[in-house]
């Protein structure tokens, strides 16, 4: 399971990390070169995956996604620190507000053979930092400690 | 504004938060609900408006009390979205854990 916070309410970010049972040079060649194989996971095909990674360089995805619908992905690659810091983001981020552009931030930390990924996704609209307090709202809910999520249980 | 914006938009205000979370033990009026801030009544007042706008608050008939009751349902589309955001990189990241491992083993018997 990945451990998530996103109960920040000053930051828009969700914070995802988990520990992977592979060297770091293992893990960042599977995000950077064989995506295709596990991004999406169980259910999701991948129908295209271009990517060009380097600073500036277009990463292309479209997934046909387990009710059979398609979703496309258009990212650009905004640092590519090899093997620890992978930066993209929407192509549109901060010029759209129609739905959660975002930035993502993968680092991962070596730790003998294993590796700690962990993922940070930022948001950046005005329409995203309602969003942003959206997640940090639905954080004081998953966290448990807030009245309200008792409240929703009961719905 | 569509029923999703507007929940955004009145979810982004951490007074109007706050007032969720106290209308969550029950219904309470404008004077009680002002009372914990140093704004007027006119202002909460305001937040009232934008939380009703949002299907987050309904009000009572009562001309002279009109208690707000919390509607909780518009929340479950907030907690819905970052669960599936979660859910997409969980099943991403178990895949990658499992093509890594299949890899690993692979290079293990060539060896």
């Amino acid at each position: 399971m990945i451990d998530i916070q996103s109960s920040s309410k000053e930051e828009p970010i969700i914070v995802m990390t988990r520990t992977l049972d592979a060297p770091r040079e293992l893990v960042w060649a599977a995000f950077t070169d064989h995506v295709s194989k596990w991004f999406g996971g169980r259910g999701f095909e991948t129908l295209a995956c271009e990517m060009d990674v380097r600073p500036g360089g277009k990463w292309l995805h479209v997934m046909r996604l387990p009710n059979g619908e398609e979703m496309r992905m258009d990212v650009v690659y905004v640092e590519v620190t090899k093997p620890e810091r992978l930066v993209w983001q929407n192509v549109d981020f901060g010029k759209t507000t129609k739905h959660p552009a975002s930035q993502m931030t993968v680092t991962l930390e070596a730790l003998g053979n294993k590796t700690k990924w962990k993922l940070v996704a930022r948001f950046a609209t005005m329409a995203d930092r309602e969003l942003a307090n959206r997640i940090g709202f639905a954080g004081a809910i998953a966290e448990g400690n807030d009245k309200l999520a008792e409240l929703l249980k009961t719905l | 504004m569509d029923a999703l914006s507007s929940t955004l938009f009145a979810l982004a205000d951490p007074t109007r938060r706050d007032i969720l979370a106290r209308l969550a033990d029950g219904p309470a009026n404008v004077n009680d609900l002002a009372a914990p801030y140093a704004m007027s009544r006119v202002a909460v007042s305001k937040h009232l408006k934008v939380l009703e706008r949002a299907g987050l608050v309904t009000r009572g008939r009562d001309a002279q009390f009109r208690p707000c009751t919390l509607e909780a349902a518009p929340l479950r589309d907030v907690a819905a979205w970052v669960d599936d955001y979660r859910r997409f990189w969980d099943r991403s990241i178990d895949a990658l854990d499992g093509y890594l491992k299949d890899i690993q083993k692979k290079k293990k018997r060539r060896k």
